[in-house]
């Protein structure tokens, strides 16, 4: 990478920093506590996302990696 | 003369009515699928979930057959571009997931040649393009914001993502998952963005990087992609797996 580049992409990384620490949330998520949102049922809680995509990985990841062992051997 | 927010909810409205149009299609198919239901025992859960899951698939498929490839979604001028556009997740705004740029990595999985990790200047330093499109939300609102990123086409090609392959699925910092059909991935409008208004992604945006896809609703449009993968398996998606419509796009 060119000196110049590197400089320009050290600006844009070090612009992003500052852009999300202005930004910064002041509190974790609560994972027990009602969704947001007018998407969700009533009963629907922030956590349920992180067990649905724990879920979901738990389920495709094999399948994904037998998958690409597939086409590798093609 | 109109304002601008009468032009925008006219717009808006044509838009939803649109998008109603089709709803009342998939209802009516919904009907021919309840009409199915008359021989099911309706206590029998799992068999009304499967006959409906699978006239859910069956529309997915139509919604893809009938999906132009070359058709492009409005492009408006900044002018007209909403102010603030709104967050919108199924968590607070001060609970967005903070990612640290510094060490992040995308990480590729899956029917991909090429599945080495991506940093962001990495990603940064690829040829960038930017639109001004409408974001249309589900629950009914929409909003006009501007964003900068790569072609994802260009993209797939560069990490020889196999594009006979049907699925891109998405995992993203805050749990979240979708997956996209890999026609519309290979639309000249999808974006791998990682600016908003000429500004890099700040958090409640998705930094560092959102997919931006101005032919499909706005829950099929990933904040904070932290891994990719290409696939043949049927993905899903959070809200999809709760019954909304996987393909979601016009």
């Amino acid at each position: 990478m060119k000196p110049l580049e590197a400089i320009a992409l050290a600006a844009i990384l070090a612009a992003g920093t500052g852009a999300w620490a202005a930004d910064a949330p002041d509190k974790p998520m609560k994972m027990d506590e009602p969704m947001h949102g007018e998407m969700k049922k009533k009963s629907m809680k922030k956590g349920d996302v992180k067990k649905a995509a724990e879920k979901k990985d738990r389920e495709m990841k094999p399948m994904i990696e037998k998958e690409a062992a597939g086409s590798a051997k093609k | 003369m109109k304002t601008m927010e009468t032009s925008l909810a006219v717009h808006s409205g044509k838009l939803i009515r649109s998008v109603e149009r089709r709803l009342f299609l998939r209802q009516g198919l919904s009907l021919g699928a309840l009409a199915l239901l008359s021989g099911c025992d309706l206590t029998d859960d799992d068999s009304v979930q499967k006959l409906l899951t699978g006239m859910s698939r069956w529309n997915d498929g139509a919604q893809a057959w009938l999906f132009n490839p070359n058709k492009l979604a409005p492009e408006f001028p900044e002018s007209a571009i909403t102010k603030p556009f709104p967050f919108n997740a199924f968590y607070s705004v001060d609970e967005v997931t903070l990612v640290d740029g510094e060490d992040y990595k995308l990480e590729l999985e899956g029917l991909i040649r090429d599945k080495k990790s991506w940093t962001l200047p990495e990603l940064y330093s690829l040829p960038q393009t930017s639109q001004i499109t409408r974001h249309i939300c589900v629950e009914g609102w929409s909003a006009i914001g501007k964003w900068s990123g790569v072609r994802f086409s260009d993209f797939l090609a560069r990490i020889g993502a196999d594009t006979s392959a049907k699925y891109i699925g998405f995992k993203c910092a805050d749990d979240y998952y979708t997956s996209v059909d890999m026609v519309t991935a290979l639309h000249p409008q999808t974006l791998l963005t990682f600016r908003y208004a000429d500004e890099i992604l700040p958090p409640k945006y998705g930094f560092p990087m959102k997919l931006r896809i101005p032919t499909k609703l706005g829950f099929k449009n990933p904040k904070h992609i932290m891994s990719m993968f290409v696939t043949n398996e049927y993905p899903g998606g959070y809200w999809e797996d709760q019954g909304y419509n996987w393909f979601s796009g016009s």
